[in-house]
């Protein structure tokens, strides 16, 4: 992309920020489940979560009861579990437990639309994908342990994955493995090639 | 043969600008030295073929000398294999997996983390590391550069730079002559009429073309030692089998690491960091006058390599 059609793009995108949430875009995470566990042996768990910047106003609330209603009505049909948690930061966690990724992903784009249509889209911050090394998903007596834990992040603000993986009870992070998952996904994906932009989320409310 | 050239060199690489500047000022007087000494056979009025000769023996004998000025230039010390064990295994491992001749092995007092190879022949090549790269590294991004070094022992790149830069600066003396020799037609076409003013615009002619020739060979030269830099990464992923550890070790070389942002998502949002304008880095202009590539271009290729192994 050129200089000018990018000054061009974040000048529309600034404008346009209540549509500016492509939903193509996170789909293509499905096929990139694939490529992950063939070439990197890693896993996804089907947990994920959607963080929204919570406000304090009525019509917030509105909408994250008819989230909630929305969640309980397709539970069946879609076979999750799902939790809401607040964060240290005032963030609304909605966390969901997919059997699959295309239920998580269906799951949270559905959300997605809901606070979209609610007038909200500039309050969701970002969506977070969990994987594991193959290795350890048979070794189930410690399914609940964080260790080991590789995650991909969507920003709706860009529009883009990121990597990010934490080093296990540290605030420290593992590049050269962010690094090989990017190698594997960036032609698949959008993702975010400038690593300035890779921010991470520590304390996960997982 | 520098492995790194940061263009964005971090507060702690900053401080350390001893031995740029010690290698800048000692190929620049070499430089100088060079053009006082042709511009004094051309004014003794030596014909110009003479004086190619003469530059490419000059060269000839930098290249031959190379190893010498540059360790005197940026002030390596060879050191034993008791004074640096560690290093010392390293190289030991690579060399001896490969199956290469072992280069002698000199350190740098600096705290900038850099490393080069230079040397005329596989035989009586050095490896040079700073003692800032060696404080850095761990042992495995340690390996990742070394073999990079030797890789660039291996594919001859000292010779094959020098003789680049041959064809630039023969073209670079042709200018000159072409001038010199321009102006004194120039000066006499007054006095013999038509017949030298032709011989003047010929001149001007051998003047434009060298210039072209001077400004596409300096461009070539800097296009080739780009290319050498990807090829000494590819041949370094091909000793080791761990170009990530390479890649690794470019960032935090570079100083990209410290780009990596440590501040949480949910507060970054905060400060709206997410409509800046994409800075338009490693514009073409830069790129084209670089010897070494951008270190993200060659990271990225690297974690391809890294990416293709698995």
């Amino acid at each position: 992309m050129s200089f000018f059609r990018k000054i061009r793009k974040s000048i529309y995108d600034s404008k346009n920020n209540e549509s500016m949430i492509d939903s193509e875009a996170i789909f293509s995470l499905s096929s990139a489940t694939i490529t992950l566990e063939t070439r990197q042996r890693l896993k996804p768990t089907g947990r994920c979560a959607l963080i929204v910047k919570s406000t304090s106003g009525l019509y917030f609330k509105e909408m994250k009861d008819e989230i909630q209603r929305f969640l309980g009505i397709s539970k069946p049909d879609l076979q999750f579990d799902y939790r809401t948690a607040v964060d240290s930061y005032g963030y609304l966690w909605l966390i969901l437990a997919g059997r699959t990724i295309e239920d998580s992903l269906a799951a949270i784009t559905a959300v997605v639309d809901t606070i979209q249509e609610k007038g909200f889209s500039s309050q969701i911050l970002a969506s977070i994908f969990e994987f594991r090394p193959v290795r350890e998903l048979e070794n189930s007596n410690e399914k609940n342990n964080n260790a080991g834990m590789r995650y991909l992040v969507y920003n709706y603000k860009s529009n883009k994955f990121y990597p990010f993986v934490p080093f296990f009870g540290e605030r420290s992070r593992d590049t050269e493995n962010e690094m090989t998952i990017m190698a594997t996904l960036q032609k698949e994906i959008p993702f975010e090639k400038d690593m300035g932009m890779w921010y991470p989320l520590w304390d996960l409310p997982f | 043969m520098h492995l790194s050239a940061s263009r964005r060199p971090s507060s702690w690489q900053r401080r350390d600008t001893g031995l740029t500047v010690r290698m800048l000022l000692s190929f620049g007087i070499l430089t100088l030295l060079y053009i006082v000494f042709l511009s004094a056979l051309l004014y003794v009025g030596l014909d110009f073929i003479s004086i190619t000769i003469i530059a490419s023996v000059m060269i000839l004998l930098q290249w031959y000398f190379s190893d010498k000025i540059v360790l005197w230039s940026s002030g390596a010390k060879i050191v034993t294999s008791d004074q640096y064990p560690r290093l010392h295994n390293v190289i030991e491992r690579i060399i001896a997996r490969n199956n290469l001749p072992k280069p002698k092995i000199a350190v740098i007092n600096t705290r900038m983390p850099n490393a080069f190879a230079t040397g005329k022949g596989k035989r009586s090549s050095v490896v040079a590391v700073t003692t800032g790269l060696l404080d850095l590294l761990d042992t495995e991004e340690l390996e990742g550069v070394l073999a990079h070094e030797l890789t660039h022992i291996q594919n001859r790149d000292v010779l094959v730079l020098t003789l680049a830069s041959l064809f630039s600066t023969v073209a670079w003396y042709l200018m000159q002559f072409g001038f010199y020799s321009g102006g004194m037609g120039y000066g006499y076409g007054y006095g013999y009429g038509g017949r030298d003013r032709n011989n003047a615009g010929g001149l001007a002619i051998v003047v434009i073309v060298a210039m072209l020739t001077w400004v596409i060979s300096f461009l070539v030269i800097r296009a080739i030692s780009r290319y050498r830099e990807f090829a000494a990464d590819r041949g370094s992923a091909q000793m080791t089998g761990k170009p990530a550890k390479l890649a690794n070790a470019l960032m935090k070389i570079s100083g990209n690491m410290h780009r990596m942002p440590t501040k949480d998502l949910r507060q970054a949002e905060g400060l709206n960091a997410f409509f800046i304008i994409p800075a338009a880095s490693g514009s073409t202009i830069i790129n084209l006058f670089s010897t070494h590539p951008p270190v993200e271009k060659r990271i990225e290729k690297l974690m391809e390599m890294e990416a293709s192994m698995s």
